[in-house]
């Protein structure tokens, strides 16, 4: 179990380390005696936006808990709040109440509990475009309740010496763990309300055991019928950041078109010297504008001078 | 290309899920589910033998019996449970006597290096008396332990465990017993070590 969760933690590491390569850019290497060349930087409105790093929170709500509480033996109640971070990281606070009451048919073996639950993970938003609505996301969890159950059947006759007790336990103290991983689809319904689903892959990592009897159902998890099991989430979810900028241009409009000498430091224009870059081009071209009168003036003065010898 | 891409990865997708959700809805209820306290057999020395002598195990249960006991001078007595009217009119000279129920557990196991024995589920000692065809001499073996009821999923059904706390046993063929683990479940665990007289060849 502990490799399991290794390896999918060294892949997440790793999966958020490929922006950080694909934004290193190739080098050439000088050769011996070799000056660096001269560069010429032409710069063009970046057109790129940056997401701003907190967006909000997200308050989600589940709906598939309590409708399978109505058809089958088990269903919960449950909220969850979650971060955004720049629509890519959610970590997420999911709490709960789940609710059990199974009979079995066959042995006569009812189990009933009901106990809140609490998870806690994040959620990663694989789209590439991060600005749209819609999210398609993978996430783990981790998952706790602290909870005690009744278990109760018929009585236990002994078959060769003879007499019955009855089985009935109730209050079963139990705590158990476990981790979730889970496929999610979320897409916008009307401005900050969005619907979604997930598939959650569940694994039990622990549960206090108890000599008579073991938990049937934990809250949050489900049935303990095999130590994984699935489940599902139908959440409507609300983005908590009205009035919150989404986004901000950043970019450049000046030009520059002179080629830099060797060796001389290039100093790049940024948005706040903006003005004093067009002030720069304004002076370069009166001053050139005033070179080019007194070129004139020259000419004239020398056709002027072939103008006495003849 | 993008498309060809996305379902590719789509199937994949499918693919892991049908794999994954394969063992998931199964029942999980133990495939032996009877609980047994397990006997294997070891000569004096603690080598693992397989008794060669023929073993009856019948326990002392609660309440009591009648036992009819017919004697006649010159013949074999016979013992029965119930009366015989017929050994009465041939001459035999009919007993009655109160003895405590018993019943047989297992029946001439021979040729076994372990065997499975039940245990109560309300009693703090089991008496299991050893009969042996080889030897007239009895041995009786004294287990003492605690019981608890355990569900491992309601649809398993209920089963009564045991924790074994002391053993005792008599001399006619055993040497020594002793408790190897004390925990008797559906596990199949080496619960008590008989040692009997002699040594393996």
């Amino acid at each position: 179990m502990k490799n399991v969760i290794h390896i999918i933690s060294l892949a997440m590491v790793l999966a958020c380390c490929l922006p950080i390569k694909a934004q290193e850019q190739e080098v050439e290497p000088l050769m011996p005696g070799e000056s660096p060349k001269p560069t010429k930087y032409i710069a063009v409105e970046d057109e790129k936006e940056h997401l701003v790093f907190f967006q909000g929170f997200t308050l989600a709500v589940d709906a598939y808990g309590p409708i399978a509480y109505l058809v089958s033996d088990y269903g919960t109640a449950e909220a969850a709040l979650r971060i955004n971070l720049k629509n890519t990281f959610f970590p997420i606070v999911e709490l709960g109440y789940g609710k059990c009451e199974k009979n079995d048919l066959n042995t006569n073996i009812s189990y009933k509990m009901k106990a809140p639950y609490g998870r806690v993970g994040i959620d990663i938003n694989m789209l590439k475009n991060k600005f749209q609505d819609n999210r398609l996301y993978l996430g783990a969890r981790y998952g706790l309740s602290k909870f005690q159950y009744d278990m109760s059947g018929p009585a236990m006759v002994d078959p060769i010496w003879g007499g019955s007790q009855p089985y009935d336990f109730k209050g079963i103290d139990c705590t158990s763990h476990w981790v979730e991983f889970l496929f999610g689809v979320e897409v916008k319904i009307y401005r900050n309300f969005h619907m979604g689903w997930s598939v959650r892959y569940k694994r039990e990592i622990s549960s206090t055991k108890s000599d008579y009897a073991k938990p049937s159902c934990i809250p949050g998890y489900g049935y303990t019928t095999n130590s994984t099991c699935w489940g599902a989430n139908y959440t409507l979810i609300f983005d908590l950041n009205w009035g919150k900028k989404k986004s901000h241009k950043r970019g450049i409009n000046v030009e520059i078109k002179d080629i830099p000498q060797e060796n001389e430091e290039v100093e790049l224009p940024n948005e706040t010297n903006k003005e004093e870059n067009a002030e720069e081009k304004e002076s370069i071209e009166n001053t050139q504008e005033e070179d080019n009168g007194e070129e004139t003036d020259t000419d004239d003065e020398q056709d002027d001078g072939e103008a006495t010898e003849e | 290309m993008d498309r060809q891409r996305r379902y590719r990865w789509g199937g994949m997708v499918v693919g892991l899920i049908a794999v994954l959700m394969g063992g998931c809805y199964s029942n999980n209820c133990p495939l032996e589910n009877s609980v047994v306290c397990n006997y294997y057999f070891y000569d004096s020395e603690g080598t693992a033998i397989t008794y060669g002598d023929t073993i009856t195990v019948t326990t002392l249960m609660p309440g009591w019996k009648t036992i009819y006991t017919y004697r006649k001078l010159g013949n074999v007595t016979v013992t029965k449970e119930y009366q015989d009217t017929a050994l009465v009119n041939q001459g035999y000279t009919e007993t009655a006597s109160q003895v405590r129920n018993d019943t047989v557990l297992i029946n001439q196991l021979s040729g076994a290096s372990s065997m499975e024995v039940p245990m109560s589920y309300y009693h703090d000692v089991d008496t299991l008396i050893f009969a042996y065809r080889s030897i007239s001499l009895k041995d009786t073996v004294k287990v003492f332990h605690d019981s608890y009821p355990n569900v491992e999923l309601p649809e398993c059904g209920t089963h009564r465990f045991h924790t074994l706390k002391s053993v005792t046993a008599t001399d006619a063929a055993i040497d020594h017993i002793e408790i190897n683990n004390p925990s008797v479940n559906y596990d199949g665990n080496e619960n008590i070590k008989i040692y009997f007289n002699g040594v393996a060849q």
